[in-house]
């Protein structure tokens, strides 16, 4: 019958408005991932991401740009600093915007941490959790219990939230969905001679701890002294 | 049951309209002020006080009480209360409504025309036009003159518009026993608020203001003043949000009544942007913070908010304020950029420096040779009348991180990492 008719049967997905199906998976899959394009990192909403390294592996510059992307969006974060180390000036001159961004201090208590990022993950809506055990004793830190981990991960499952998790070991375990090592491969770069030198840079390397045959990814850490 | 006013036609209204306010609230809550007076609704309170000449003698009671002169009706219309309290424009009368039919047609609203053609068919009084057929009266001065009869047979429908409106509503309640421990009270506390809030949303209104005061045992009373930064009237999370507050700074004794004010605001429109962001619901957010208040500290939580000065730290953690999902523009992605991490507490270090140079750091956790520095960066917010006082160097160490060394009263410090 059609072919008595001359009907030509054209997919849908020739006409301008309706788009593939892989398409719309990509652009769905899309919305529900947070970029570091500079760092080559993209991570899913409602997972943990692991980073630990020494001093000076980038870490919490890592941390502060993805706090700056998501906070410039208006979307409202929480940082747990579990050992007051935080400093506001490295997260404005980062571009975090302060006004979206929750900060409690725990005063080195891993418990009280773990309890505040607990908080945060039950009120739902954070578009990230930075929870920043840093400068915290391994000791302590390898005496929380596992399930801590899978607690998170299912609570913030289906949420928009992304649990960062910085230390200077890792500490999720197979709970988290990326787990990166940063480290500093060469020295820093400094700017200048005598006395009147500044650092200007540093590069670092993030090997995937679940991807054990990739190569490392590299970015420049850069100081920004346009602020004083 | 019939509805029941009271009038109060008083000179001193312009002088002390407060005042005459106040009575007013002592017996209504549906009160509107007139040019001349006030009128509120007195419905039910025969229950209460007692019949319309007992309500009346108690409400010329609360008139000498404020020293304010005026003359009092009660009557089942509004019309009758306000044209017997105008009457003869005596004070510190009471006017029955008995006396209505003893009026003069002068004080009904009537045209002046019509009131001289009933002057010279000799009808002066209420009474007198009451004895003249309805139907007589309407052909002749048409169906308007329906509302004068209405008025006389005090059977008009005129409403009360209430033109004072409440800007607050309370609930108390004295318990039976003391109670020492506040969770005791919150199922009491729970019917409290259903009542205040039906009260709140019955005028179209919201709260995000209440005031809390305890009665104590030979203690004095305990208030807490909660605010929201939006209204909002779900009890559970009222009830949350007080038990938050109150366990955080609890009453020093026994409870013996409770005392709640409620604040009206504007209700909150709930439509959102069909593009915006994910953000914390505000009644989850305020009790996150809240429960972390309790868990850290009221002053650990907060928004960073820096400081305008050159000070060793820049910044400070405001507890008052709450992240507020504000959106910026910002054109280029930023790359990132170096971050500093404080020591709290700063870690002593041994420094080892040759012919003015720094060479070795020791510090409890680690040593290394010093591989770059530099400085010395001096700092001091005042800089013009007290000397310098930090002297800070960031030092790279071999193997190591990039630090900050600081040197106060001849010793070392790491004062932190970049990271």
């Amino acid at each position: 019958m059609l072919h008595h008719c001359n009907i030509i049967v054209v997919p849908m997905s020739h006409l301008s408005l309706v788009k593939k199906l892989s398409v719309l998976q990509e652009e769905q899959r899309h919305v529900d991932e947070i970029a570091l394009e500079f760092a080559g990192l993209v991570f899913e909403r409602g997972s943990i991401v692991d980073i630990s390294g020494g001093a000076a592996s980038g870490k919490t510059s890592i941390a502060l740009s993805l706090l700056a992307k998501l906070t410039v969006d208006g979307e409202v974060c929480g940082v747990v600093d579990s050992c007051n180390g935080f400093d506001p000036q490295s997260a404005a001159t980062s571009g975090v915007v302060l006004e979206n961004l929750l900060w409690i201090r725990c005063g080195g208590d891993v418990e009280k941490a773990f309890t505040a990022a607990d908080h945060l993950v039950q009120a739902k809506g954070f578009g990230a959790i930075w929870l920043n055990l840093s400068g915290l004793p391994q000791r302590k830190l390898r005496m929380v219990p596992k399930t801590y981990w899978y607690r998170y991960r299912t609570r913030i499952k289906e949420t928009p939230t992304l649990i960062f998790v910085t230390a200077e070991e890792p500490v999720t375990g197979s709970a988290s969905q990326h787990a990166y090592t940063f480290s500093r491969p060469v020295r820093a770069n400094w700017k200048g001679s005598g006395r009147f030198k500044l650092l200007r840079s540093f590069d670092i390397e993030m090997m995937s701890r679940k991807q054990f045959y990739g190569l490392p990814m590299q970015t420049t850490i850069e100081a920004d002294y346009s602020n004083g | 049951m019939a509805r029941l006013f009271a009038c109060i036609i008083s000179p001193d209204i312009k002088r002390d309209k407060a005042s005459l306010t106040a009575v007013a609230r002592e017996f209504s809550y549906l009160i509107k002020t007139l040019e001349d007076g006030i009128l509120f609704d007195i419905s039910g309170l025969e229950r209460l006080i007692g019949d319309r000449d007992t309500i009346a003698a108690k409400i010329m009671g609360s008139l000498r009480q404020q020293n304010i002169a005026g003359s009092i009706a009660v009557a089942e219309t509004i019309d009758s209360a306000c044209i017997l309290a105008r009457q003869n424009g005596k004070t510190d009368t009471f006017h029955s409504p008995e006396s209505f039919a003893q009026l003069p047609l002068s004080d009904l609203p009537i045209e002046q025309d019509t009131l001289n053609v009933f002057h010279d068919l000799g009808l002066r009084k209420v009474e007198d036009l009451l004895a003249i057929p309805q139907d007589e009266l309407i052909t002749r001065y048409g169906k308007d003159f329906r509302n004068i009869i209405d008025v006389i047979e005090e059977k008009s429908s005129s409403m009360l518009v209430p033109n004072i409106k409440d800007r607050r509503v309370n609930w108390s309640y004295d318990l039976d026993l003391p109670v020492q421990d506040f969770e005791q009270l919150i199922f009491i506390l729970n019917h409290g608020f259903e009542k205040l809030f039906a009260a709140i949303r019955d005028v179209g209104l919201s709260t995000e203001h209440l005031d809390i005061a305890f009665t104590l045992k030979s203690q004095p009373v305990k208030c807490y003043e909660i605010k929201t930064s939006f209204p909002t009237l779900e009890r559970a999370f009222w009830l949350k949000l007080v038990n938050l507050r109150v366990s955080l700074d609890p009453p020093e004794a026994e409870i013996v009544a409770v005392s709640v004010t409620a604040h009206f605001s504007k209700p909150r429109p709930s439509q959102r942007g069909l593009y915006s962001v994910s953000r914390p619901e505000p009644e989850s957010l305020l009790l996150t913070v809240n429960k972390l208040k309790k868990l850290v500290g009221e002053n650990n939580v907060g928004l960073p908010v820096m400081l305008d000065g050159r000070l060793a730290e820049p910044f400070a953690l405001d507890p008052d304020l709450l992240p507020a999902g504000v959106e910026s523009i910002q054109l280029e992605p930023r790359l990132p950029t170096l971050a500093f991490t404080y020591y709290r507490p700063p870690q002593h270090a041994e420094v080892v420096y040759r012919d003015g140079r720094l060479v070795f750091i020791r510090t409890r956790h680690f040593d290394g040779y010093v591989s770059e520095y530099s400085g010395v960066w001096k700092g001091n917010s005042s800089w013009w009348d007290k000397p310098w006082k930090t002297q800070e160097w960031d030092v790279e160490i071999e193997n190591r991180g990039i630090y900050r060394l600081s040197k106060a009263n001849k010793e070392w410090f790491l004062l932190g990492e970049y990271d």
